[in-house]
């Protein structure tokens, strides 16, 4: 496909693709693949009024309610395995400055299903009998879920709607120009995300050229027809890590925890680590090349066999 | 054997539960431990799948979580979570655990608000897969310490079904599996009463009295027909437990304290 066109753009540009006022879902599970620095640079940016539809990606959601940017959020769980919940989103919630409407993470991925199949709604078995169908957060119970008799006679299913996400942004392993996308390890909900969203912005470690693509194609994420955007961003998941390439950062992340229990605490984490670095580069450069170096994995294991728990 | 924990005691209590050949699906904490557990002693056949996409691991260094890279280790497949979470709904998934912040006398669970939905006193992390597993799972096996906030007559929000209102709700609700099991406390083995589906004291592990499980549950808990004395863990369980599988302590504190102390 020679002549066709680049979709490589750089991150401030990637970034301003989403409104004040958009919906977002991100990549990742836990400490893994959490496009982070797409998240610093829409922080520095500034926004306001994002909604999030969520599984598990605490630490994008954790970031945008500790920079006061999340009115609302559809989600499945958010909490720092290892450390607990995410403070700033959880107080900002007890607080009544961010809505909530709950789900288990099948119906958030049935939701994105529905979405991206193109069907006005994804029957499924869990969340019956529950307060999650029960009680209404900011959407109306009966637009999210209703009880449904099979047309065939055989059995009764959770009939839940369809999200799309204005913007779905991943961090992945590889790109090329074209946004073919590898990722190596879990990968969440990356799929059905992607599917569902009308943009897709991809963040990597890498580019590569297309020829390591159509060498191993069953190994492809996500196809150019998803990708809307790449972005080249080494390190772009830290503190969270990368498969294959770095562990997420232990000593970072208790930073970050420690930090979260206080709203001044938080906003001096952020001068730091966001607003007082004017790029991802800047970033990198303030973790310093040791560090960096000290979180790559041992390929054999694809991780870190001395990082310590916790 | 004095200097056995409570978390061990409860770490080898969730162990029996897994059967040989049982495909299990887990979270992090003491579920990871208890499986581990099972699949180097009675269950080595025991196929474990994991939220995070992970399926039939074989870690050499215990993970953090469901979603660190030490759990990937020698899996036989890697997913997506759609992928593992639909496993549940296929019916292949023999038995799940699940920890709660409240459980009531059905074994109904909330970890998603203390106080009022929109404007909580505690906003906890949401149900995650765990609605998923109690949902569709065969049977599902809950991991919770005795206390009266925590065994509650009444949840604050119904996070996750037990056997909801009681006998005939799950099959009303269009829920697939048959719900609750066990539940493996720091005191004593718990239990459903075949027809009431109410919870019920199984086994009192050495030294627990029934009335002091009692004082730290909030709802009538009786002892079942068949109560039982929880067997003392044998010295091979332990050092599996304390040498092999959870060596540094992280998720089975051990003894400080004897039982009943």
């Amino acid at each position: 496909m020679a002549g066709s066109p680049s979709k490589i753009t750089p991150l401030a540009e990637a970034a301003s693709a989403v409104a004040n006022g958009a919906s977002l879902t991100a990549g990742g599970f836990a400490h893994s693949h959490q496009p982070l620095a797409f998240t610093r640079e829409l922080i520095r940016q500034g926004r306001s009024r994002l909604t999030l539809m969520s599984v598990a990606e605490c630490w994008v959601a954790e970031f945008l309610a500790a920079a006061s940017m999340l009115e609302k959020a559809y989600f499945s769980n958010f909490m720092f395995e290892g450390y607990g919940r995410c403070r700033c989103f959880s107080r900002a919630v007890e607080a009544g400055t961010i809505a909530v409407e709950d789900h288990s993470h099948f119906g958030m991925v049935s939701r994105f299903m529905a979405a991206g199949l193109g069907l006005p709604f994804m029957p499924m078995r869990a969340m019956a009998g529950t307060d999650i169908l029960a009680v209404s957060g900011f959407e109306p119970a009966h637009e999210k879920a209703q009880q449904l008799h099979s047309p065939f006679g055989n059995g009764v299913v959770t009939a839940v709607s369809p999200l799309k996400p204005d913007v779905a942004v991943i961090h992945a392993a590889q790109a090329d120009h074209l946004g073919n996308i590898k990722l190596f390890g879990t990968t969440s909900v990356i799929e059905e995300q992607a599917r569902a969203a009308d943009l897709v912005i991809v963040t990597v470690e890498e580019i590569v050229d297309t020829d390591v693509i159509r060498r191993q194609p069953e190994m492809t994420l996500l196809p150019a027809l998803m990708v809307d955007m790449v972005v080249h961003l080494p390190y772009g998941a830290h503190p969270t890590g990368v498969y294959g390439y770095y562990d997420h950062d232990a000593p970072h992340l208790a930073d970050y925890y420690a930090a979260s229990a206080t709203e001044a605490e938080t906003a001096a984490w952020l001068d730091r680590w966001v607003y007082g670095l004017p790029d991802h580069w800047a970033y990198l450069d303030a973790l310093t090349m040791s560090r960096l170096l000290r979180l790559r994995v041992d390929p054999a294991l694809g991780y870190l066999r001395e990082a310590c728990h916790g | 054997m004095a200097d056995v924990s409570h978390d061990e005691y409860m770490a080898i209590a969730a162990a029996r539960e897994i059967n040989d050949g049982d495909t299990a699906f887990i979270g992090t904490g003491l579920p990871m431990v208890a499986a581990y557990l099972a699949k180097a002693t009675h269950a080595p056949r025991v196929n474990l799948v994991f939220e995070s996409g992970i399926i039939d691991p074989q870690p050499v260094d215990l993970a953090t979580g469901v979603g660190d890279y030490r759990l990937a280790h020698g899996a036989t497949k890697i997913a997506g979570t759609f992928y593992a979470l639909s496993l549940l709904q296929q019916g292949v998934i023999d038995i799940g655990f699940l920890g709660t912040a409240e459980i009531d006398a059905y074994g109904n669970l909330n970890s998603t608000v203390i106080g009022p939905y929109s404007r909580p006193k505690v906003r906890l992390p949401g149900s995650g897969g765990a609605n998923d597993i109690a949902s569709m799972a065969k049977r599902f096996v809950v991991i919770a310490r005795l206390d009266r906030k925590r065994f509650v007559e009444k949840l604050q929000y119904l996070t996750t079904p037990g056997f909801l209102t009681g006998p005939g709700a799950r099959e009303a609700a269009g829920l697939p599996g048959a719900g609750p099991v066990r539940v493996i406390s720091d005191r004593a083995v718990l239990g459903f009463d075949p027809v009431s589906k109410r919870m019920q004291v199984e086994r009192l592990y050495p030294g627990a009295t029934l009335e002091e499980v009692q004082a730290h549950v909030a709802f009538p808990l009786p002892a079942a027909p068949s109560l039982e004395t929880e067997p003392v863990p044998d010295a091979r369980l332990l050092r599996l437990l304390r040498e092999v599988i959870d060596p540094d302590g992280v998720y089975v504190t051990r003894a400080k304290v004897d039982l009943g102390s």
